[in-house]
């Protein structure tokens, strides 16, 4: 049970993701050799390399006017009488925003949410229900807007995830959150949105903004919380394009059938292009659901005409899920044969012919040495949990992203993934269980410090990235296209013993990368200065020592280990002085520069933002 | 030296006061501390702290006692079994306006960057009572914000111990915030009235501020327009001669003030869909979200957590306000928070 169920919402909006870009470039972590400039707002074409987009940021992500469009119950679509209509979907009124931030430097395209509290509330901000939502990455990202606008802007992903912790208010006046009460006796809900039509302008009112459309309904404690226990549709991969495009102009999405209520909920939320970055959705002709080599379809979704989705206000409506309603006869057509989605000529998207799929659940996990973790992970065939399947993993590094010494850059980055003995895994994992869940067991050793700077010597990137793809051991099952963001990506800390007692030589490295890489911080006290690290130290204890759930927990960027934050923690409790060594190349980076060393006669990034440029770093465009 | 309406002391001033009425003048009191805030604020984060460091720690210094200020008075409040009201629209005071309780005639506050000229509404804010003055006043129908406490403050005396609840109710204590006291009866209530009183206007025989050290608020503000720091002297016997604003330099460097509005919430306020507005709802909205985090802490919710939220959401609204005021993201779009009450975001859907 999820959020594609008889009993849900959708609503529509914008979110602010306003994320930080001086750390978009892996070389200015590198404190040696870290310059003023790459502070500032980037100039035309990145000239100079410099501080990206949008050097200021303060990873707030926020929901803003979102509202409440539609709801369904097991009766049906419910109308205006359920005061539900005139609700908004909002986020925390009682602490700080929340936080995006990527996994690492070398992974920008797993960004995590952190710290969102989501509120039902009415249209004075009254809260009914709340809940915090589990942070979860985004998955699925493509090149959805087909027109003008590439990059970044272009771009179209979504999140999925649950709310626990659920508080309700007196929903007595709704007849839809009464009901979402009762389903929610799990303590649980489900919630899947998608974002796109980020702007990048920062001279726009709306800059760091973009549309979010989502939907909330049931869950069940046995069911992934990122993932849809159903049909899932499958893209090839086209040739080019930022991050993904699929062939048959559809990208991966999900279906759930539903016997009880004769229908199937197909979530096309973030699997139908755009005509331009944020706008409405392209004409791909009527869409028809079939069983593969059925010649009628099971039904029609229309591209125009009353409730047509590419028609004004479809995908605000209904954040692009459909329910289709089943016959008897339907529904037993479908219970074993791959679903096929089609519109006009070339316009195509299906199940793998065995109606097989699997992922992890949660595919993104932060590790210090000498952890040992267990990842669910999930197999399943024709929508259902897959039990006593044999699933395999293998160590994949296809997708980080690393770059070689040029422009924008300003040096080579550091490579990825090794050493791979530091992490070490079960290759095939125990069967999986009647929920179709196995466990891919995995433990860690110290990586060392495989990205510092200046042939290891300077202070560089904390520990490694690796990915771990997972498929079924027996190859026959792997029987169709494979998403290339279906894998599970991990940040490896290095080990680290300060001395004992820590003093600021132990933790100005540190200070000094947070103070280069977030501007923002600058503006409570300078992170770079003893004095003044000092003076804020009751401060910095306090959101040092929070949860990392938390949205006031510092580092924002949820990348300092767990070790380094206990030498952080003591020495905050006892600032003792310590001598700083100047690096050795710090003279050299201070020298002036002169524009035509540090960006080359024609050169001239395009303008398309973080996640594009780390998607075109990924190795295996490299390895092409 | 502003001057406070006779009513707040309503009810205050018989030889029977009521638990009741000690509650709403309490509840006034609150009001008022907050209300200077905002005002404090707004001249503090339009600073440009590289080029008016000095200026910048005195506003903050005095900034942070008037949340200290709230803190105290709702602790006598919730001692008292009143219950403070925070999270309401007219809590926060209209810019431009009176403070709350104030006579409208006496002193118009306005939400300004910081200036000479606000400077003067600072010190008018802080001004001490003259006591000369007090006796050619006590005709009229004002007081002196000195004289409101004193009236709240002899008010609990006369109610004595047994109007305090027990168990102690709702208290935000030094364990929490930093000088605080836990109120349970007459005497804590008074070293909790007597605290605010030193901090803002200072002694009778010293511009000492007592608890917390430093200055009291006016004589802070005057080594502002004094451009030196206050500093004791040798030599004197009164307390005129013992204290000389010859210290360091308190420079004012006016190139260093960022060129924000005054009062940005007076209509039109800033024009919808505007970068401005933007900034600024999503500013108002974080601002409404700490006066529900303070509701809920001054009112049952004292733990560590709660407390961590209100500091993290005054961290992020100053973060916030440093941002809009200095012209980040677009260095060509400068806006200053216009402090209201707005629990939706944004503002017009």
């Amino acid at each position: 049970m999820s959020y594609l169920n008889a009993l849900r919402l959708h609503f529509a909006g914008q979110f602010q993701s306003n994320v930080s870009t001086v750390n978009n470039d892996p070389g200015h972590f590198d404190n040696a050799s870290f310059k003023a400039r790459y502070q500032h707002m980037e100039g035309n074409h990145m000239i100079p390399p410099n501080g990206w987009f949008n050097p200021q940021g303060d990873a707030a992500f926020r929901l803003l006017g979102c509202t409440v469009n539609s709801a369904w119950m097991p009766s049906g679509q419910v109308t205006g009488s359920d005061p539900v209509l005139g609700y908004i979907v909002a986020d925390s009124d009682g602490s700080v925003p929340a936080k995006l931030v990527d996994l690492d430097p070398e992974q920008q395209l797993v960004s995590q949410i952190w710290g969102l509290k989501v509120r039902i509330a009415d249209a004075d901000g009254n809260t009914l229900m709340q809940g915090d939502f589990e942070p979860a990455a985004f998955m699925d990202i493509w090149d959805r807007a087909t027109g003008s606008g590439s990059g970044d802007i272009g771009a179209g992903a979504a999140y999925q995830s649950v709310l626990c912790n659920l508080q309700w208010g007196d929903v007595s006046a709704s007849p839809f959150l009464t009901a979402l009460q009762q389903a929610a006796e799990t303590g649980v809900l489900s919630i899947k949105f998608n974002v796109d039509g980020l702007n990048m302008d920062f001279t726009s009112p709306n800059f760091m903004c973009g549309r979010i459309a989502g939907t909330i309904g049931p869950a069940t404690i046995s069911e992934p919380r990122h993932l849809v226990i159903g049909r899932q549709f499958m893209a090839s991969a086209a040739q080019g394009g930022n991050f993904f495009t699929p062939v048959g102009g559809i990208n991966f999405c999900a279906a759930v059938v539903d016997s009880e209520a004769g229908c199937i909920y197909l979530d096309l939320g973030n699997a139908l292009s755009t005509t331009a970055p944020g706008a409405g959705l392209n004409n791909l002709g009527d869409l028809t659901l079939s069983v593969s080599g059925d010649a009628t379809p099971l039904g029609t979704i229309p591209a125009t005409g009353t409730g047509g989705y590419a028609g004004d206000g479809w995908y605000e409506q209904t954040a692009g899920v459909v329910a289709l309603p089943l016959t008897v006869a339907q529904l037993q057509a479908v219970a074993a044969a791959p679903l096929v989605l089609a519109g006009n000529s070339g316009i195509t998207i299906s199940e793998w012919s065995n109606g097989a799929f699997v992922r992890a659940d949660a595919f993104v996990h932060r590790l210090s040495p000498g952890d040992s973790i267990e990842i669910p992970v999930y197999a399943m065939q024709w929508g259902q949990p897959l039990a006593g399947a044999s699933l395999s993993f293998v160590l994949d590094s296809n997708q980080l992203q690393t770059n070689t010494d040029s422009f924008p850059y300003v040096s080579a980055s550091p490579p990825v993934a090794t050493p791979p003995t530091a992490l070490t895994f079960d290759a095939t994992a125990a069967p999986t269980d009647d929920c179709g869940m196995a466990l891919l067991a995995l433990s860690t050793s110290d990586p060392g410090t495989p990205r510092w700077f200046n042939n290891g010597t300077d202070y560089g990137i904390d520990g490694q990235v690796y990915g771990i793809r997972p498929s079924f051991t027996d190859a026959a099952m792997n029987a169709g296209p494979v998403n290339q963001w279906n894998f599970i990506s991990f940040l490896l800390w290095s080990g680290y013993t300060p001395a004992n007692p820590v003093t600021w030589t132990d933790v100005q490295p540190i200070f000094q990368q947070y103070a280069n890489l977030y501007p923002v911080m600058i503006r409570f006290l300078n992170m770079a200065d003893y004095e003044s690290v000092k003076a804020h130290a009751g401060l910095l204890s306090l959101a040092f020592g929070l949860d990392v759930a938390d949205p006031n927990s510092m580092p924002v960027t949820r990348d300092l280990s767990p070790a380094k934050r206990a030498a952080i923690l003591a020495w905050l409790q006892n600032p003792l002085p310590g001598a700083v060594a100047p690096p050795a190349r710090v003279a050299m980076a201070e020298a002036p520069e002169s524009l035509a060393t540090i960006a080359p006669a024609g050169a001239a990034a395009p303008p398309r933002g973080g996640k594009a440029a780390a998607a075109a770093r990924r190795l295996i465009l490299q390895a092409r | 030296m502003i001057r406070l309406q006779r009513s707040m002391i309503e009810g205050l001033t018989g030889p029977a006061p009521s638990v009741q009425a000690v509650c709403d003048a309490l509840q006034n009191a609150i009001e008022l501390e907050h209300a200077t805030i905002p005002v404090y604020l707004y001249a503090l984060y339009s600073l440009d702290e590289t080029k008016n460091a000095e200026i910048a720690d005195i506003i903050s210094s005095v900034a942070v006692e008037e949340m200290l200020h709230m803190t105290l008075s709702s602790n006598v409040l919730n001692a008292l079994g009143g219950s403070p009201v925070i999270d309401q629209p007219d809590f926060i005071p209209t810019y431009p306006g009176p403070l709350p309780g104030g006579v409208q005639s006496d002193l118009t506050v306005n939400l300004a960057p910081f200036s000479m000229t606000q400077l003067q509404t600072f010190l008018q804010i802080e001004e001490p009572e003259d006591p000369l003055n007090f006796k050619a006043l006590a005709v009229t129908d004002t007081i002196t914000i000195g004289e409101f406490y004193d009236a709240i403050s002899r008010a609990i005396g006369l109610l004595g111990d047994g109007a305090f609840v027990d168990p102690p109710r709702n208290q935000v204590g030094p364990d929490l915030m930093w000088n605080s006291i836990v109120v349970t009866d007459v005497a804590t209530a008074q070293q909790a009235i007597t605290t605010i009183v030193d901090q803002g206007e200072g002694t009778k025989t010293s511009p000492d501020a007592g608890v917390g050290g430093g200055y009291a608020h006016y004589y802070r503000y005057m080594q502002i327009q004094k451009g030196h720091l206050l500093v004791p002297v040798q030599g004197g016997t009164t307390p005129e001669e013992q204290y000389a604003y010859t210290g360091a330099p308190v420079p004012f460097d006016a190139s260093g003030v960022y060129a924000v509005p005054t009062n940005p919430g007076n209509p039109p306020g800033y024009a919808a869909g505007s970068a401005q507005a933007f900034a600024n709802d999503n500013f108002n909205y974080t601002y409404t979200s700490l006066l529900k985090a303070l509701h809920a802490l001054f009112n049952g919710d004292v733990s560590q957590d709660q407390f961590n939220r209100a500091i993290g959401l005054m961290m992020s609204l100053k973060g916030q306000a440093k941002a809009m005021m200095s012209g980040i993201p677009n260095p060509a779009v400068l806006a200053g928070p216009s402090f209201q009450y707005q629990p939706i975001n944004p503002l017009i859907g």
